[in-house]
């Protein structure tokens, strides 16, 4: 609160007749101090804050304007150009029965989001909680479950839409994310590239290991936080950016994109456009068309 | 059930009630889900609508449902201890009040796996139509095919001009790897004397050609002839015999295989050793 200031009261005309006297009252030696707290009417509003957060991303155009979508990953193979000759490796992704479930609401949730399930589970093996959850959105028992952030309301398709290989355009760019492959534990040579020690020049059971950990003396006598050791290796997420769709294939609900994509074979592979890429034009008929002839 | 001590036998009429609970809660269980029909169809449950199947399968209609067994009706004395949930107004409810009720599930749509269960299949499928037609580059290196070209077998490779690489290669082809449309071939020759080995992509567009120059007299017993790096069993260079094949071709006028005997084999042999 700004601090108060002190309206002078009109003085009576009893008092100006008065003489004037000193007062004697109890006078504080440390002069006022003003507040350590800035605050003034004409401040500009703090950014720091989810909605600054939210109201920059809008102003920025970083947040894709449409859904994605749940892949899996089917294996990998090559496409030939018979004009130029040039051989593109590509991964084939299948989309299976992708279908809106719930929208996050910037209102409810803070932020603009799809969720969106892929595959069949079967009746017995749903949980109730997650069984309302699907007949809320009028579809069948999904496996897969995941989110998908959207700029603004505009990016909300409608609860039970499905989402087919029609939704990507031959020739945009989309991320593609995965959990890669788990290596287990792994030593600091597969697992940060180290080079290990010679094999033989008096080597002591010693061809493999991490050597030293740090400095001695001069940076603490410690091991820093986060040196790199052996370890669990593999088993995260790991994103894509800006593959190329090559073929799409409403049929057999695939989508074919460039070069290679984490994970094993049977994977899911979450797909939306790239964000380091103009955004797709897609003509609206054949969102439309992919909305209606599907659902 | 600890046995009943002297001093407390006043409490052994509660044994015998509990026992007769304890059998009629028995046979209500063995009845779950029988029940009369008034009772089973709840008022508030609509009728399913036609895409909606039942989640668990119900084992009854109210058509199948058989008589209702005699069941031991306890004594008014004895329904006052009936345990929570059983009822012993028989036999109108058996079903305790706090079922839940079933769930209905929307039927799946038709599951992509099962119409396209291969789906790498169907890309490279689509992609041999177009870059071998005819389909005789695949019964080139079909394995049913006794004709095809193995491993061990002289093979020339034409290049489309202007695909950027010389016009041809031969050499003897030393592994086969057979993925679909992205199979491959590994050539060994030699060029100026330098023993030379190119993986050469069988359905490339700038492949124009393969053709088998000379076959291995006898089935080589591996798949991988990698031992042929080896100067002893180095096969040297091939460009004589692409030299006799080629006059041979062109003076009967067809670009046909190569059918000549491995005579030249053994010395062609000993010229590729060190």
């Amino acid at each position: 609160m700004p601090p108060r200031i002190p309206v002078p009261r009109a003085p009576s005309p009893l008092h100006q007749l008065l003489p004037i006297t000193a007062k004697r009252t109890i006078k504080s030696l440390l002069r006022p101090q003003t507040t350590r707290f800035n605050y003034s009417p004409n401040l500009p509003t703090l950014t720091s804050t989810p909605t600054g957060a939210l109201a920059r991303k809008e102003a920025s155009d970083t947040l894709p304007h449409r859904t994605g979508a749940l892949a899996i990953k089917r294996g990998m193979t090559a496409l030939y150009d018979a004009t130029s000759g040039r051989r593109t490796p590509c991964t084939v992704l299948q989309l299976d029965r992708v279908q809106v479930l719930a929208h996050k609401r910037r209102d409810r949730h803070g932020y603009w989001a799809v969720q969106v399930g892929a595959g069949s589970r079967q009746p017995k093996n749903v949980t109730r909680p997650m069984a309302g959850h699907f007949k809320a959105a009028g579809v069948s028992p999904k496996r897969w479950v995941a989110e998908f952030r959207v700029r603004d309301e505009g990016g909300l398709l409608k609860l039970g839409e499905t989402i087919s290989p029609r939704w990507f355009q031959e020739g945009q760019f989309v991320d593609a994310r995965a959990d890669c492959k788990g290596k287990g534990f792994a030593g600091g040579m597969k697992k940060h590239g180290w080079a290990g020690q010679p094999a033989s020049h008096g080597q002591s059971l010693t061809h493999r290991t991490m050597g030293s950990a740090g400095g001695s003396q001069g940076s603490g006598s410690r091991v820093h936080p986060g040196k790199n050791m052996a370890g669990r290796m593999g088993g995260q997420r790991v994103t894509v950016q800006n593959l190329k769709v090559l073929k799409v294939d409403e049929t057999n609900g695939i989508v074919v994109v460039n070069g290679s994509v984490s994970g094993p074979k049977g994977c899911v592979v979450r797909i939306q456009d790239a964000l380091k890429k103009a955004w797709p034009e897609i003509p609206s008929p054949i969102a439309e068309a992919s909305a209606t002839t599907t659902a | 059930m600890a046995t009943l001590r002297p001093t407390h036998r006043p409490l052994a009429c509660w044994k015998s009630a509990l026992r007769q609970a304890r059998i009629q809660k028995h046979q209500q269980r063995a009845l779950w889900g029988l029940s009369t029909p008034e009772t089973s169809a709840a008022p508030d449950v609509p009728p399913p609508p036609p895409p909606v199947e039942e989640a668990r399968p119900s084992s009854e209609s109210p058509a199948s449902v058989p008589p209702p067994l005699p069941i031991y009706i306890p004594s008014a004395k004895v329904a006052q201890f009936h345990l929570p949930g059983c009822r012993t107004t028989l036999p109108g409810v058996v079903k305790p009040a706090h079922e839940m009720k079933r769930m209905r599930f929307v039927v799946a749509p038709p599951n992509p796996k099962k119409t396209c269960p291969d789906p790498v299949k169907a890309v490279e499928d689509a992609q041999l139509q177009l870059l071998d037609p005819t389909g005789a580059r695949r019964r080139l290196f079909d394995k049913s095919n006794i004709e095809a070209a193995k491993v061990g077998d002289i093979l020339l490779v034409r290049f489309r001009p202007g695909s950027g690489q010389s016009d041809q290669f031969a050499g003897v082809c030393i592994n086969i790897r057979r993925r679909g449309v992205d199979s491959a071939i590994l050539l060994r020759g030699q060029l100026t004397r330098v023993g030379v080995e190119m993986w050469v992509k069988l359905f490339s567009p700038n492949v124009e050609g393969i053709e088998v120059v000379q076959r291995k007299e006898k089935r080589a017993r591996r798949a991988r002839l990698y031992y042929m790096r080896q100067p002893k069993h180095d096969a040297g260079s091939v460009e004589n015999l692409v030299r006799q094949y080629q006059r041979r071709s062109q003076a009967l006028g067809t670009g046909a295989k190569g059918r000549d005997g491995n005579s030249h084999r053994k010395k062609n042999n000993k010229k590729g050793r060190k």
